[in-house]
């Protein structure tokens, strides 16, 4: 009796003690993983930080939110102060600027580690340079595709475009398309669109041109071909058949003027289709691939939001962040991103969800099977932000508004580019 | 009285703490960094004067000199004067329902930018702009009001919006300085038989010159810092504000918060704050030859 007593005593004695180490073990392993989320929700899905939180019960997360344009005026405070985030996601441009000045961890060895890369689209390394460093993973991407309105094509008895065109074919359609009265134009072809994304660079690719060259260390503005491009926007512009700044301006917007009607043709970024669906639900629309380059090839532009860890957090927050990233990156995860429809993710699996979805466009394929034959980012590196500014200020006084031709404003914009490049 | 005077210090601590904190430092802090490069995220490392060399042999900035300059030369006579203008109406005593003209006059000045930006840059639109109706009305040929050829075009119609956005403001001013004017001096010069126009320039104007003055120099400090009107007008910095029609203070915001080049966004603001001080000494220099404190 005595016997089985102590043996009992004994034994919880044992479990007592494993108990209690067990506890300070788990204890020690608990981190606190600071996440930002510029957008706050609206922008990442709270179910897949919920689902994170969840299944991460050693991770304290604490979530910094804010308005997109709040967020990224305080992170470079935040820098500044050391107080930011440990993961946090931006533009990719603007994550590729932080690399080169030390605010983000390169994430090469994690990613060889942990990612099987032929799970993913190669937009999973859009935060990559040349020299093999990458500085963020996607939050998500946004490609572009030819969206066209059917039923403008329909009345014109112009048909409809198809993934085998190319620009001439484009160009041609949107001549067709045009309709003119009296001297007013009522309808345009094509959306004459100046912004970098779906304006001046797919169409200096498609001539065979570039921003910058492979390594981008040097403009190529001074490309017969990157000029040819540009030249062949101008003159949709100034023919008419494309839309001019007065005309969108005046009718309330590219999206306004696609889904009245007033122009068949756009180059529509991935996430503006959830804008079609709520704003003009009745639109008859869909996407094709983008249009083939003079060489044969499609360059499909895509831009991206892009997550970071810090440099500058403890190990234990980086593995955090890892973690997270890793999640993220996930099955899960990624489905949910596909399902949202604001983004596309970067795991190909996900892109059952988006094809199987019921929601115009109905030819999504345009965007997904789109970035995997042609994906380019838009020649992003740490300095993108300010050789891009100085390259739509010349493309404003040439392209859009004809102050200068467009021969004069490539010269400028080389000059200029070159020497930022050269600057850093 | 040592007791006295130990409490005066007690008590305005916290004002000279915010002083030297959120005045005095940001002053000597942006001075230093002016002089080297730093990027907010890494330590600022000493480059001596490179960033006021580049500052002062870049292009952009003489055009934004030029453009700030000639801004403020259309800008603050018109403003000023019509601001007195109206003010000189809105202070007749015979003018009815004047409360309800004073709002009207000064709603454009509570009317945020980004609204008022759009409205007339709709209005300024080159094919459907309502100005350029009103001018093929008549017969003339339309105006491409922010993208013309000519940058002086494009800074006399900013400088107008300006105009409209800022005139309450000097009004209120103005009709202050006014309202202090003795009803005795003016009837007594009605009754020795003196004009409207003449009460307005020999005895209304004299009296409130130090009101005009002080509407000048805000003015004129206003221009040379405008920001928002450019921004409103054209959109935002990344869609491109084009080198002709750039200003110091959109340079100064896109090298430090966009681009994070503090050192040069610190020697362009002082090379500002130069210019406005030597604008606003030359005023000063007039002053005492045409306003009049008695």
């Amino acid at each position: 009796m005595l016997k089985k007593r102590q043996s009992f005593l004994v034994l919880s004695l044992v479990v007592l003690l494993v108990a209690t180490f067990g506890m300070v073990a788990s204890a020690q392993k608990q981190v606190t993983l600071k996440i930002g989320l510029p957008g706050s929700y609206d922008v990442t899905s709270k179910d897949i930080i919920d689902q994170f939180i969840a299944e991460h019960p050693h991770i304290n997360v604490e979530i910094q939110e804010a308005p997109w344009g709040d967020f990224t005026s305080k992170i470079a405070t935040q820098i500044a102060g050391n107080t930011m985030p440990d993961v946090w996601f931006q533009e990719n441009a603007v994550i590729l600027g932080y690399g080169e000045r030390g605010v983000a961890q390169d994430l090469a060895a994690y990613i060889e580690r942990d990612l099987d890369t032929d799970e993913y689209i190669d937009g999973l390394f859009s935060a990559r340079t040349p020299d093999g460093k990458v500085w963020g993973v996607p939050h998500g991407i946004n490609p572009v595709a030819l969206a066209y309105n059917k039923t403008v094509f329909e009345e014109a008895g112009v048909p409809f475009p198809t993934d085998d065109w190319t620009y001439t074919d484009l160009i041609e359609a949107a001549k067709q398309l045009t309709v003119v009265e009296g001297e007013e134009p009522v309808r345009f072809g094509f959306i004459g669109a100046y912004a970098i994304t779906n304006g001046w660079f797919p169409w200096i690719k498609q001539a065979g041109g570039s921003a910058l060259d492979e390594t981008k260390t040097k403009s190529m503005f001074d490309d017969p071909r990157t000029i040819a491009g540009l030249k062949q926007l101008r003159q949709g512009i100034e023919e008419g058949y494309f839309t001019n700044v007065d005309f969108v301006r005046a009718h309330g917007g590219d999206l306004e003027v696609f889904a009245s009607g007033k122009a068949a043709m756009h180059f529509m970024q991935y996430s503006l289709q959830v804008n079609m669906q709520n704003n003009y639900p009745d639109v008859d629309w869909d996407v094709v691939k983008m249009p083939k380059a003079v060489n044969g090839e499609r360059y499909v532009p895509m831009v991206a939001n892009s997550w970071l860890i810090s440099s500058r957090a403890s190990q234990a927050s980086k593995d955090a962040a890892w973690e997270f990233l890793k999640f993220y990156l996930g099955n899960d995860a990624q489905n949910i991103v596909a399902a949202s429809g604001s983004t596309l993710p970067v795991k190909l699996s996900a892109y059952e969800v988006i094809e199987a979805s019921g929601t115009k466009p109905l030819n999504k394929a345009a965007y997904t099977d789109g970035i995997a034959e042609g994906g380019v980012t838009l020649d992003e590196n740490a300095t993108w932000n300010e050789w891009r500014l100085l390259v739509q200020q010349q493309v404003n006084e040439s392209v859009v508004h004809g102050k200068i031709t467009v021969e004069e404003a490539a010269a400028e914009i080389h000059k200029k580019v070159q020497e930022v490049l050269d600057e850093n | 009285m040592h007791k006295q005077r130990y409490w005066g210090y007690v008590f305005t601590f916290p004002f000279i703490i915010n002083v030297l904190v959120f005045l005095l430092f940001p002053i000597v802090f942006s001075a230093y960094i002016s002089f080297t490069k730093y990027d907010l995220f890494n330590a600022p490392k000493w480059i001596g004067l490179t960033n006021w060399i580049n500052i002062l042999n870049k292009r952009e900035f003489w055009l934004s000199m030029r453009n700030v300059s000639m801004f403020a030369l259309i800008f603050v006579p018109l403003q000023t004067s019509f601001a007195f203008l109206v003010a000189f109406m809105l202070n007749q005593a015979a003018l009815k329902a004047k409360s309800l003209f004073r709002l009207f006059y000064f709603l454009p000045v509570i009317t945020p930018w980004l609204a008022a930006g759009v409205v007339w840059s709709w209005m300024f639109n080159y094919q459907y702009g309502v100005l350029n109706w009103f001018l093929g009305l008549v017969g003339i040929d339309p105006v491409n009001w922010l993208y013309s050829r000519s940058w002086v075009v494009v800074i006399a119609s900013i400088a107008l919006v300006n105009v409209w956005k800022g005139l309450g403001q000097s009004m209120v001013i103005l009709l202050a300085g006014m309202q202090n004017v003795p009803h005795e001096v003016l009837e007594s010069a009605q009754i020795d038989g003196a004009s409207s126009r003449q009460l307005l320039t020999h005895i209304v104007f004299p009296i409130v010159t130090p009101m005009v003055y002080l509407v000048m120099i805000l003015s004129t400090i206003s221009a040379f810092q405008t920001f928002d009107v450019f921004l409103g007008l054209f959109g935002g910095i990344t869609t491109g504000i084009s080198e002709q029609s750039m200003v110091p203070n959109i340079m100064i915001y896109r090298d430090a918060f966009l681009l994070f080049k503090l050192g040069p966004a610190s020697a362009t603001a002082w090379l500002l704050f130069f210019v406005i001080l030597a604008i606003t000494l030359f005023q000063q220099y007039f002053e005492k030859r045409w306003v009049h404190y008695d």
